[in-house]
């Protein structure tokens, strides 16, 4: 397994299936670098969070793990599908939920979710009653046949869930899940990712919130300027920290990655 | 296997299809492009139609005229002469600037001056203040110099027989017209107007739905998602494509449509202005047109998958549809003949078509051949390359 410390593969490589797997990942735009070598990986059953500043590189990672970028060096995998060689496959095993929702306005609800059914190549009597059985789970039957076009933020975000699981995919891709949305709705969406957690998928968020963070993920990799800072479960990174509050780990742990960093530099 | 992967990508073509025309048809933009605009150059083509139809109403020549005039008192024979002709007299303005400034202003039609020193002669010079920059003036100038010509030619041929001299003296060569155009009047000219509109109208009608549905999708967000399905990227910027062209096959329908019906209105009244083309050559131009689509669609395509914004790609495409309308805006008054060679120009071929078509002239079937096969095949090229821009990374990471 190259690209995963020791530590990190006594502590991963037994204990589950990996579903979603990053491997050295580097990308570079222009001049920027966004990911150096970047590696980790999600496994069934499990709530994996990524967290870090504005511009670590989640997003870039995010979008080599779903096939719109390709990465300059490294490997994407979800269940073992290379992403670069077979896009299209992986695809179809991932759903995922986009920070930018992006809905047609001109739609509705159930319009979105049976385009969606039908660009994965289902179809007929067995997507509609897909689309019924998600109009229930996801609570909205109120609005599933109006147009999208004033849609409230956790109206948003419902079709845009429907959208991502209509081809019931095993792995999950959820950026920032619940930004901008009222406790009632985080509350839905938080239910609904520790129900999908229930039914053995692997699910990777990221997410700003750090309470979130704490009572969702099994697993958080913490990611600072385009590479792995920390990994483990919330308990084992606060003690690594030693402190309690996981903000004031986040902080902590993100300012010795920094200091790591520019050690390696300076040596280099 | 094979025909598995066909009817995987052949049903997601459909459903991208399906989905950007019933996205399409609840936007009032998308609908008002296709539906509204191709009546308005037909209204406007036909209004003027119907206009010079008001003007021409009855036999030109027959028609009474009335000319201002000074001094014609001093050439009693020709004022007879013209009065016989149906023309009649009235007072001109009193200086010289007056005169020029009427007719220049368009207020008088031309104003007919007789010197002074016509009195009791037989040979004289008359003269025409004319503005022949204005239509109205430029055909009573000439109806008035062709009737003063034959007013010579009886004189010429009065003094030859008293003379002696062989009929047709003084005049060797008399020229003798024969028009081969059907019934060449001013109705052909506006015909004549038709195709370069009609080609204007094929690069606008899909427009907004092309730039909708690439970069109008990355503007707000909705391309990430879809790129996310496991779809081929040229599938979708088929389907897309598709869609794009589906609106502009039902824009040029409205177009030739409304040009065949408000033309035909526009004509119902009058004798003298031949019909419009029958319905018949309305639905030939259509078929000819079809590779023309194919191709505004691919440029279209090509062009908004390029640019970085909604707005950046309005102002190029609001541009394109000048570029093929310019020559055949051109054509209008400098006919070009379709060869070979002319007509296996991309674009320029099914405007040489068209025109030959309106112009009731006949056409080579193989011409329509080579006009569609360039044609065609340039669309799928310009396709292919939106195709391979449309896999760009810059695709979404700007923006």
């Amino acid at each position: 397994m190259p690209g995963f410390s020791g530590l990190e593969r006594q502590r991963l490589g037994d204990t589950f299936d990996v579903m979603i797997e990053m491997d050295g990942l580097h990308k570079r735009f222009d001049q920027v670098r966004a990911l150096n070598g970047l590696s980790l990986r999600a496994g069934d059953g499990q709530v994996t969070g990524l967290i870090g500043p504005n511009g670590a590189g989640k997003t870039t990672a995010f979008r080599i793990v779903y096939g719109l970028l390709r990465p300059d060096s490294g490997t994407a995998r979800v269940d073992g599908v290379d992403v670069a060689q077979n896009r299209m496959r992986a695809q179809s095993q991932l759903g995922v939920l986009p920070d930018v929702r992006g809905l047609y306005p001109r739609l509705t609800a159930r319009e979105h979710i049976r385009y969606f059914g039908q660009l994965h190549g289902a179809g007929g009597a067995g997507l509609e009653a897909d689309i019924d059985d998600l109009i229930e789970r996801l609570g909205m039957r109120d609005f599933a046949d109006r147009l999208a076009k004033g849609f409230s933020r956790g109206q948003e975000l419902k079709v845009a869930l429907g959208r991502a699981m209509v081809h019931r995919p095993k792995n999950l891709i959820l950026d920032e899940p619940t930004n901008g949305l009222d406790v009632m709705s985080s509350r839905a969406v938080r239910d609904l990712i520790a129900e999908m957690k229930g039914q053995g998928h692997c699910i990777l968020i990221s997410s700003h919130i750090m309470s979130e963070v704490s009572a969702l993920c099994d697993r958080l990799v913490i990611v600072d300027q385009g590479r792995v800072a920390a990994a483990g479960s919330p308990e084992e990174l606060r003690a690594r920290a030693g402190v309690d509050d996981l903000e004031d780990v986040f902080v902590r742990l993100l300012g010795e990655g920094a200091k790591k960093s520019k050690n390696a530099e300076a040596a280099q | 296997m094979k025909d598995q992967a066909m009817n995987g990508w052949g049903r997601r073509v459909w459903a991208v299809f399906a989905k950007e025309i019933r996205d399409h048809t609840r936007d009032r933009r998308s609908l008002m492009l296709a539906l509204i605009y191709p009546l308005l150059a037909p209204l406007l083509v036909a209004g003027a139609l119907f206009l010079a139809g008001k003007t021409l109403q009855g036999d030109f020549r027959q028609q009474f005229v009335t000319i201002p005039v000074v001094g014609l008192e001093y050439a009693p024979a020709l004022e007879t002469f013209l009065q016989d002709n149906n023309i009649l007299f009235a007072p001109a303005p009193a200086t010289r600037t007056d005169m020029e400034g009427a007719v220049r202003e368009g207020r008088l039609p031309v104003v007919m001056i007789v010197p002074e020193s016509a009195r009791d002669q037989e040979n004289f010079t008359v003269e025409l203040i004319t503005n022949t920059g204005r239509v109205d003036n430029l055909r009573i100038t000439l109806r008035l110099s062709t009737i003063i010509r034959a007013y010579n030619e009886r004189i010429a041929k009065r003094e030859a027989r008293a003379a002696g001299l062989p009929e047709g003296y003084g005049s060797a060569v008399k020229i003798e017209r024969t028009n081969v155009s059907r019934d060449a009047n001013i109705a052909v000219f506006f015909y004549n107007m038709m195709p370069p509109l009609v080609i204007f109208m094929i690069f606008l009608g899909g427009v907004h739905l092309a730039i909708d549905t690439t970069v109008g999708e990355r503007e707000r967000g909705s391309l990430e998602p879809l790129l996310l399905a496991p779809v081929e990227r040229w599938v979708l910027l088929l389907a897309k494509a598709l869609a794009a062209f589906a609106f502009t096959a039902v824009t040029t329908v409205v177009n030739l449509a409304a040009f065949r019906v408000f033309m035909g209105l526009a004509v119902a009244t009058s004798e003298r202005l031949s019909p419009p083309p029958a319905w018949d050559v309305f639905m030939l131009a259509f078929v000819i047109a079809v590779p023309l689509m194919a191709i505004a669609v691919a440029l279209q395509m090509s062009i908004a998958v390029i640019t970085r914004s909604m707005k950046e790609a309005q102002i190029y495409l609001g541009l394109l549809p000048l570029v093929p309308a310019l020559p055949g805006m051109v054509m209008v008054f400098a006919p070009m003949n379709p060869t070979d060679a002319t007509v296996a120009v991309p674009i320029l071929g099914q405007m040489l078509l068209i025109n030959q078509l309106v112009t009731e002239q006949a056409m080579l079937p193989h011409h329509l051949g080579i006009a569609t096969l360039s044609t065609t095949v340039s669309a799928a090229l310009i396709f292919l390359l939106a195709a391979k821009w449309f896999r760009r990374e810059k695709m979404f990471v700007l923006g």
